[in-house]
């Protein structure tokens, strides 16, 4: 589903994020990928949800190579990649049912298929009694969850979070870990980022771990 | 359907933006408006000029004027000089009396005129000619004023030929004035949406990330533009309208007896439709440029 060979990433100024990284996540699989911060986790996750192109090697989503896609091919990968924002990336100017209805407006779904999906989505991260709460009244769990929401709105097969049990205490971080999981069961294939060891421990899946761009023996 | 919904979608988001900030929009709109009003004003002050200047008459013709001591065998003589000539379609003679009754009843000079002795008035002939070519007629005057006893030969045309000149030359500069106001209209535009781009700077960030490719993203812009364009088209054929009644009732005072012709011939509906189309076509090209210069500025996520 998603696979790495020899991935580099070189940002402008000359930091080396990533350096000849080989990866192979299989249809359906759940990956949580650990290190510490600055280890090279986001541009991983990027580069699967075509956000961010390599510098060196190939990265293959869906059978597509991104680095070969043009811009309107690398969209409509993107609609079919959920990614959960490590910073959230929500809109304060419209409230929380707006913000998860973003990707299927950019789609161009008709209204009633909108409303459908949006709560189903909110539904699931039980959210669905805030739809007209705007972002800035709820709290950062929340706020995580409705990221969550926007990312699965689209039924991805692929669910991309890039440090989503960042900022959050034990139980709610759990929580946050059993959703993805529940993802998972139903077959999608989920990518995630972590520094929290003994969270992902829990989860019992297969952990990369990544050490200064490359993966850790 | 989707395509469409699509669109759809982003005039709606178009029209909700400008009905967002009603007096900012409301502001904006005006002043495109004034921009585009002034062409269109002076498309009806020529086009007005061109009805007057077609409705006077503007058949060429030559006035001879004789020596005052012209005798009855010259004007014969001279007559048939000026019929014998190619150029001339008809010859009129007009006796020195008749000249000075004609004067007499047309103006109020008929003390002065009594007051003199004898009459001042030459013969004169009336030729209309057959050309419009001016070498031609300068050929003719030339040789007609060389003829014994001739005075003086006037071409009247001249006027009318010199007035369709100043109306070329008016719709030459209006062509000009028209094509920079264009270009202002389209700056104004692609500023005001280079501005919406740069505030929606987040949403189109976020949307770029869910999937928006480059057209997505510069739709509902191009909507903006193409609307504001419009609804300023809509404006200036308006403002202009009341512009031109207002100025077509100070003529009418101005003008009571001796123009009633003289009136001011607003455009055609169809001429009102094109104005509207323009400035939308205008809107949408600003629209366009600003979009286009604020996407590679700050470049689509990757």
């Amino acid at each position: 589903m998603i696979q790495f060979s020899s991935v580099a990433k070189r940002y402008e100024g000359g930091l080396e994020a990533l350096r000849g990284v080989s990866l192979e996540i299989g249809a359906g699989e759940m990956v949580a990928v650990t290190g510490h911060s600055g280890a090279g986790k986001s541009t991983l996750l990027k580069l699967a949800a075509g956000i961010e192109r390599a510098t060196g090697g190939t990265v293959m989503v869906h059978g597509q190579n991104v680095g070969a896609l043009g811009e309107t091919a690398l969209a409509m990968l993107r609609r079919r990649i959920g990614f959960v924002f490590q910073d959230h990336k929500l809109l304060f100017d419209r409230n929380a049912f707006e913000n998860v209805a973003l990707p299927l407006r950019v789609s161009g779904f008709a209204g009633d298929e909108i409303g459908r999906r949006v709560r189903a989505a909110l539904d699931k991260v039980g959210l669905l009694a805030r739809e007209r709460a705007m972002p800035v009244a709820l709290s950062g769990g929340e706020q995580q969850r409705l990221c969550i929401a926007r990312a699965i709105v689209n039924r991805p097969s692929i669910l991309i979070a890039d440090e989503p049990t960042g900022n959050l205490d034990a139980d709610y971080a759990g929580a946050i870990l059993e959703l993805f999981q529940s993802f998972h069961r139903v077959g999608v294939t989920v990518l995630l980022s972590s520094h929290d060891e003994a969270g992902i421990g829990r989860l019992g899946c297969r952990r990369v771990a990544l050490a200064s761009g490359a993966i850790a023996p | 359907m989707t395509w469409l919904r699509l669109h759809r979608h982003a005039l709606a988001d178009a029209l909700r933006r400008i009905a967002a900030q009603p007096l900012a929009s409301a502001f904006s709109i005006l002043v495109l408006a004034v921009a585009i009003s002034l062409p269109v004003l002076a498309a009806v002050a020529l086009q007005s000029a061109g009805t007057v200047a077609a409705s006077l008459d503007t058949e060429p013709h030559v006035n001879v004027f004789l020596a005052l001591d012209a005798t009855d065998e010259d004007v014969r003589r001279i007559g048939e000089a000026l019929r014998s000539n190619p150029e001339a379609l008809s010859v009129k003679f007009i006796p020195r009396a008749q000249a000075l009754e004609e004067l007499k009843s047309s103006t109020h000079l008929a003390e002065i005129l009594d007051s003199l002795n004898g009459n001042p008035l030459p013969h004169a002939f009336t030729v209309r000619v057959r050309t419009t070519d001016l070498a031609k007629l300068n050929d003719a005057r030339d040789a007609w004023s060389k003829l014994p006893k001739v005075d003086q030969v006037a071409a009247d045309f001249e006027w009318s030929e010199r007035l369709g000149r100043w109306i070329h030359f008016g719709n030459t500069l209006l062509a000009t004035v028209a094509c920079v106001l264009a270009a202002a209209v389209a700056f104004i535009v692609g500023h005001l949406i280079r501005l919406q781009v740069v505030s929606q700077r987040e949403e189109i960030e976020v949307s770029q990330l869910v999937g928006a490719t480059a057209s997505d993203v510069r739709r509902p812009f191009l909507y903006h533009g193409l609307s504001q364009g419009a609804l300023a088209g809509a404006a200036a054929v308006g403002l202009a309208a009341a512009v031109a009644a207002w100025l077509g009732s100070q003529l009418r005072v101005l003008t009571p007896s001796y123009a009633a012709e003289w009136k001011l011939v607003f455009l055609s509906p169809w001429s009102c439709l094109a104005v509207v189309g323009i400035a939308g076509a205008l809107g949408l090209a600003g629209a366009w440029w600003a979009v286009g210069r604020e996407l590679r500025r700050f470049g689509p996520a990757r």
